[in-house]
């Protein structure tokens, strides 16, 4: 196949065309934050960390939305986008109730690694503090509103995986929230196949199995893509 | 029917109009605004009284869309004489009618305006409230009834779908729309015919056009008015998009607050149908061109195309990041050309009288004219359409008949919840999209909300954050969390509890927000507040508290 | 768009003409899912509101999912999940409503109802709700009051006119 060059942080690169700036930069080990993004669900760019600089165009653009074109000429570490990166963090944390301390999470975390990465020492927002559920009606899982971030990893994993649509978000704005069915206790649900996909694909301790002391979680989010590279392989 | 057929009804009507056995043609303005002031039943006393003195075979009484003064309301036109009444009541239209029917002359004191000009204008026309203006997408509001295809007709309706459809290929279509220069009018400005070239150069089986009829901003009904006055003009653009990019299916998504909007375009459907207008084979041609409203449900956002589209689609209204653009990939993921109402609307003069007709008005970046929804504390509210350029001053002293109560004109808001503030020392700024945009505005879709020095800067400031973060999808985080923290923000300083680093942290979010969120909407959210710390800061400072 | 009285479905006979209408729109859509929101607004329009049962009833005729069906809902400001109220009252807050003082109309309804825009009255006789913007700018301040549209109100105004409607206030 041809291959187009384009130039990523000063970096010159033949890649491939059709793939996304996400995709090359994974490729070529240029590191890129990310939250709502999980390979093998479909991309949709709400949280706005992976924001690139191309020459040329006014506007940031999503890297994980945003395909190679051939002379393009990206930046993914200027000081404009490590600041948005850093607000958008403390965004993500002054918006519900995150406690690290406390969490089955805590160290297996992608936001808390997120905060790391971008040296969050302190929030210079006042937190939210909104009052959230804590859904314990599953026989096997928990859900906890209280540590969601609305990157609705869960959301596409359950419609675009494993087919259930037992997830989706309800209200808009500030009052999103992520539900089960018509809104009703998850243990009652009637599309929830108790599959768990969802809790490997969320990125933080909002869904979490029982049984689970904290900082006990393990998840695997990679087994999302591995699935659906085996389900195409149809072996 | 075919292209004769068409000629032939035109023919017949104009025919009709001109051995008109009517003297008269009384027109009872029955746009939304008049309607609520009671409109209604001036149209049923009227034809009472019309009757009652066996006028009926001399003077006809028509209702028609919206006339602009809608705050003047409700409005009745007589022609020819151009005599227009405003603040019509039940118990004067004897003494009217009476006055101008049978002794031949209007009664000044209530002719439009008769209370706060000098003098009124008995012919309307001369008055500097219509001098001012050009009415290119609004021409046959206020003289048409909007319920009666063939009322349309006789002003050369759907004449430029019959010369697109006979004598112009595609390319030549694009090509007219081109050379008008014609700039979307829904808000960002972006060329139409560029637009309509891309979707035409995109190779689908399928395409569709879809006319954005979301008008959500607050102070904002150019498309109501539009729709409501004249739809079958709407219409008939969109069928002309659809020949010149090769769809032929059409959505018109109208808001669900428009009733009367979505009732008469819903019923010029079905009357252009019934001609052979619309539908299979239009016009015995091998064009076929069918459209379907779509009711909006009630959500801001959906005034962004992908949204739009998302909605269309029975989802959620939430925007997609682009590219791909709707061109692309859009509805149903089939190329989809995306225009404002009033776009559609300016569509078939732009063909009948040319591109470059069109082009010589207005400025050089920005052809053609404007509709503004003119509100707030302005003496004349209402609906007006004046060229590309016209001055801020000229709108609101001259259209507008000044300030209400002879107070300071303060600052006046364009472009909604997306758009900015324009302070008093720019009263001379040509409204284009250029000069509006180098204030920190932007054009918008035409709400025009004048302000006096009762409004303060920071609670509008407040009042339009309000708005965004309440109308925010929720998608992104710039957008969802940054809204919410930009107005608990303002409204720590609207109570003088906030120090100057509150300041600093908002004015560090609303920039990140705009450079940040997924769509238009947050996008622009920061706008009202940014514009307001540009040409009113010092009513920010006076409210912060100095301590450490 | 008149709503009838709202009454919960499953006090309602079996043979309910909502329904029926609900399910000609279905029909005339030919159950296709993308016109979920043409077939929401049906049932808006008929109910003045969204009961759980006849949510379910869209849901399973559309083949839909249900937390598609509620997510889609509670997206737009038209549909509701709860009665609004024998009356209803919509203050208009649109931009040259606001300039003209439509917060002082609110701000009196609200505290001769004692409750808040969105809230019904605890008999369930009157809903108050705000519109963004109703688009009848020039009539600024604006309130519609049982689909009649109130043009520039003052708030004594509005609250005789509700004290008319509920006899109370």
């Amino acid at each position: 196949m041809n291959t187009i060059p384009i130039i990523i942080d000063e970096k010159k690169l033949e890649v491939d065309p059709g793939k996304t700036i996400l995709e090359v930069c994974r490729e070529n080990e240029i590191e890129i934050l990310t939250m709502c993004h999980l390979k093998g669900v479909l991309d949709i760019g709400a949280c706005r960390l992976c924001l690139v600089e191309i020459e040329g165009i006014n506007k940031l653009l999503s890297a994980c939305t945003t395909k190679v074109a051939a002379n393009m000429i990206i930046r993914t570490n200027t000081d404009r986008i490590k600041k948005y990166q850093r607000i958008t963090t403390e965004l993500f944390f002054a918006e519900r109730n995150h406690v690290c301390a406390v969490c089955v999470a805590n160290g297996k975390c992608e936001l808390q690694d997120l905060g790391y990465k971008v040296g969050l020492d302190h929030i210079r927002y006042p937190h939210l503090f909104p009052q959230c559920e804590v859904d314990t009606s599953h026989p096997w899982y928990v859900m906890d509103h209280n540590r969601c971030i609305m990157c609705t990893r869960c959301v596409r994993v359950c419609n675009e995986v494993e087919g259930a649509h037992n997830w989706d978000v309800m209200n808009r704005g500030h009052q999103v929230r992520v539900i089960s069915d018509f809104n009703s206790p998850w243990g009652e649900s009637v599309t929830c196949t108790s599959c768990g996909k969802c809790l490997h694909a969320c990125p933080t301790g909002a869904i979490w199995p029982k049984a689970i002391v904290q900082g006990q979680l393990q998840k695997n989010p990679g087994m999302i893509n591995e699935l659906v590279e085996k389900r195409k392989m149809k072996l | 029917m075919n292209r004769q057929d068409l000629k032939t009804i035109i023919y017949a009507e104009k025919k009709k109009e001109e051995t008109n056995k009517y003297k008269h043609k009384i027109c009872v303005c029955c746009g939304a605004g008049c309607i609520s002031s009671g409109s209604e039943e001036v149209m049923k006393k009227l034809q009472e009284e019309i009757k009652t003195r066996g006028l009926e075979n001399e003077v006809e009484v028509i209702p028609t869309g919206c006339m602009g003064p809608c705050n003047q309301g409700p409005l009745m036109k007589f022609l020819p004489e151009y005599n227009i009444y405003q603040k019509v009541d039940c118990s004067n239209i004897s003494a009217i009618v009476q006055s101008q029917l049978i002794e031949k002359k209007p009664i000044e004191d209530l002719l439009l305006f008769a209370d706060s000009r000098e003098k009124p204008f008995i012919d309307a026309r001369d008055d500097p409230y219509f001098k001012k203006q050009l009415k290119i997408a609004l021409k046959n509001c206020g003289h048409i009834n909007p319920e009666r295809i063939e009322d349309y007709l006789v002003h050369n309706g759907y004449l430029a779908l019959d010369k697109v459809l006979f004598e112009m290929s595609p390319e030549e279509v694009i090509a007219e729309v081109k050379q008008s220069r014609i700039r979307g009018r829904g808000g960002a400005g972006y060329p139409a015919g560029l637009k309509w070239e891309t979707v035409y150069k995109y190779v689908n089986d399928q395409k569709y056009v879809i006319c954005n009829g979301d008008e959500g901003d607050p102070g904002a009904f150019m498309d109501r008015s539009v729709l409501e006055g004249n739809p079958h003009r709407v219409l008939e653009g969109m069928a002309i998009a659809g020949y010149a990019i090769g769809a032929n299916k059409g959505y018109a998504y109208i808001r669900g607050e428009y009733p009367l909007a979505i009732k008469r375009f819903e019923l010029a459907i079905k009357q252009a149908k019934k001609l052979g207008l619309l539908g299979n084979n239009i016009l015995g041609t091998t064009f076929s061109f069918d459209v379907e409203v779509r009711i909006g449900a009630g959500a801001f956002v959906c005034g962004e195309e992908t949204a739009l589209i998302a909605s269309i689609e029975g989802k959620r209204g939430t925007p997609r990041p682009r590219p791909p653009f709707p061109a692309e990939s859009g509805l149903w993921g089939k190329p989809t050309l995306i225009n404002n109402v009033e776009t559609f609307a300016a569509i078939s003069p732009i063909i009948n009288n040319g591109g470059e007709w069109y082009s010589e008005i207005g400025t050089p970046k920005s052809a053609g004219t404007k509709v503004f929804a003119l509100a707030g504390k302005i003496n004349y509210a209402g609906l007006i359409e004046v060229p590309m350029g016209t001055t801020l001053r000229e709108i609101v002293f001259d259209i507008g008949g000044g300030i209400q109560n002879g107070e300071d004109f303060k600052a006046a808001q364009t472009g909604g919840p997306s758009g900015g503030c324009i302070p008093a020392e720019h009263l001379d700024v040509k409204m284009d999209y250029e000069s509006l945009v180098s204030l920190g505005s932007i054009m918008g879709s035409g709400g025009l909300i004048i302000m006096d020095k009762s409004s303060d800067m920071v609670d509008v400031a407040r009042f339009f954050m309000e708005f965004c973060m309440d109308e925010s999808c929720g998608k992104c985080v710039p957008c969802r969390v940054g809204t919410r923290m930009m107005h608990d923000l303002l409204q720590k300083i609207c109570e003088n509890k906030a120090t100057q680093i509150d300041l600093d942290r908002l004015e560090e979010l609303a920039v990140y927000v705009k450079e940040t969120s997924l769509c238009g909407l947050g996008g622009s959210a920061p706008n009202p507040l940014l514009s307001t710390l540009r040409h009113f800061r010092q009513e920010y400072e006076n409210r912060i508290v100095q301590h450490d | 768009m008149k709503s009838e009285t709202a009454v919960p479905v499953k006090d309602m006979p079996k043979t309910d003409p909502r329904m029926k209408l609900i399910a000609a729109k279905l029909k005339k859509e030919s159950f296709k899912p993308d016109a979920l929101i043409e077939i929401l607004h049906t049932a808006q329009n008929a109910y003045g509101y969204l009961p759980k049962e006849v949510l379910s009833y869209i849901t399973k005729a559309l083949h839909l999912p249900p937390s598609r069906v509620y997510s889609t809902v509670t997206f737009y400001h038209f549909f509701s999940l709860k009665s609004k109220g024998e009356h209803t009252c919509l203050v208009c807050t649109g931009t040259a409503c606001y300039v003209k003082g439509a917060q002082a109309i609110l701000n009196e309804i609200e505290r001769g109802l004692g409750l808040k825009a969105g809230q019904v009255t605890a008999d369930n006789k009157l809903g108050v709700q705000v519109a963004r913007c109703i688009g009848a700018c020039g009539l600024a301040p604006a309130v519609v009051l049982d689909d009649e549209v109130q043009a520039k109100v003052t708030p004594e105004e509005i609250v005789q006119k509700i004290n008319a409607k509920i006899g109370t206030l």
